[in-house]
């Protein structure tokens, strides 16, 4: 999975060097902002049913027709299944703050994405709305540290460009 | 390739948990004990033509037979493999203890060694002992606490800040381990 430490280790290798100084820099470089990434992780990782919950409530208020009969938020077992999806949206973007790069979301999350939403027959749209109240919901220094705030929001952006 | 991050979340996948508590506990110490891992693979990286050389010496030391007509490290050609097969295993041992995780050696270096080594006839019992002594060289260099009498003439030691390293210490001779058992 690609992250900076995996990425200057490759590329070492194909050099078929020791790690010189320059790798070890950037690997410096990539801890001295972890920390910030990991205090994003945990606090998303304490309200995850919270944030998830709040989200979702927000897209079926926007998109209030899903509920109606034969749509895709009709019955318990879809209401379940919708909110579920945010939520694994919520803990790849956690997995994608722990690693500090996109693997996750990009491995389990969004490769196939599209087909199986077409197959399904659910639209995006909701899922947009979601992840854009969670990204607008989060309030520094309430939630977690500016620093914290940027890293989350990124991660919510690269999702909600990918959906839409 | 996975790094001790990346090990977290594959690990925190299967069980579709998110990272947090004592998991997040342990990452934040590797973030904070991040310059004593930098340094030690800066340590192994800058001596590891002497930490090689010298355990392939110190192995034909204590076995004579190699460097004789018929030995393993006999001629020069073969003398230069083994010399050279030293320094990979010590390169994927860095790479091991720089991203916190034994993937990227048992993928890239261990998977199969046995295998070739004992197709081509190289002695799996002194493969072994070579890394035991460029074990015990690592681990005197990331603890600084190599002296004179056991250097001699090719004696240094870094200039690093001494602090507690025994964690990084066991980490790394962890990996040296592995490839030792996977040898034998």
């Amino acid at each position: 999975m690609k992250s900076v430490v995996t990425t200057v280790v490759t590329a070492a290798d194909a050099a078929g060097r020791f790690p010189s100084t320059s790798d070890l820099e950037s690997v410096q470089g990539s801890l001295q902002r972890a920390a910030a990434r990991m205090e994003a992780a945990e606090k998303l990782a304490g309200n995850i049913d919270q944030v998830a919950q709040e989200a979702y409530d927000a897209a079926i208020k926007k998109y209030s027709y899903l509920n109606n009969d034969g749509e895709a938020n009709s019955n318990d077992t879809f209401k379940s299944k919708c909110l579920r999806d945010v939520k694994h949206y919520m803990r790849l973007v956690n997995y994608c703050l722990v690693v500090g790069g996109t693997g996750p979301l990009d491995e389990w999350g969004i490769a196939g994405q599209r087909e199986v939403y077409r197959s399904l027959n659910l639209p995006t749209a909701p899922y947009v709305e979601a992840l854009t109240f969670a990204r607008n919901r989060g309030c520094a220094p309430r939630d977690m540290s500016s620093q914290a705030l940027v890293e989350y929001n990124t991660l919510l952006d690269y999702v909600i460009n990918s959906l839409s | 390739m996975l790094d001790a991050f990346s090990r977290a979340v594959v690990s925190a996948d299967s069980k579709t948990a998110c990272i947090g508590g004592n998991e997040l506990q342990s990452l934040k110490n590797f973030i904070s004990e991040g310059n004593k891992r930098l340094d030690a693979v800066n340590t192994i990286a800058s001596n590891a033509s002497c930490i090689v050389s010298d355990a392939v010496a110190g192995m034909i030391c204590e076995n004579q037979g190699l460097i004789q007509a018929g030995g393993n490290c006999y001629p020069n050609r073969r003398m230069a493999a083994c010399l050279r097969d030293g320094e990979i295993v010590l390169r994927y041992i860095t790479y091991a203890l720089l991203s916190g995780d034994a993937s990227v050696l048992e993928d890239r270096c261990l998977n199969g060694l046995k295998e070739t080594y004992t197709a081509l006839g190289v002695p799996l019992q002194s493969t072994g002992r070579a890394v035991g002594i460029m074990k015990a060289a690592s681990l005197a260099h990331i603890n600084n606490s190599n002296t004179e009498a056991n250097g001699g003439k090719r004696f240094r030691k870094m200039e690093m800040k001494d602090g507690d390293c025994s964690a990084i210490t066991s980490e790394a001779a962890s990996y040296f381990d592995r490839v030792i058992s996977a040898l034998s």
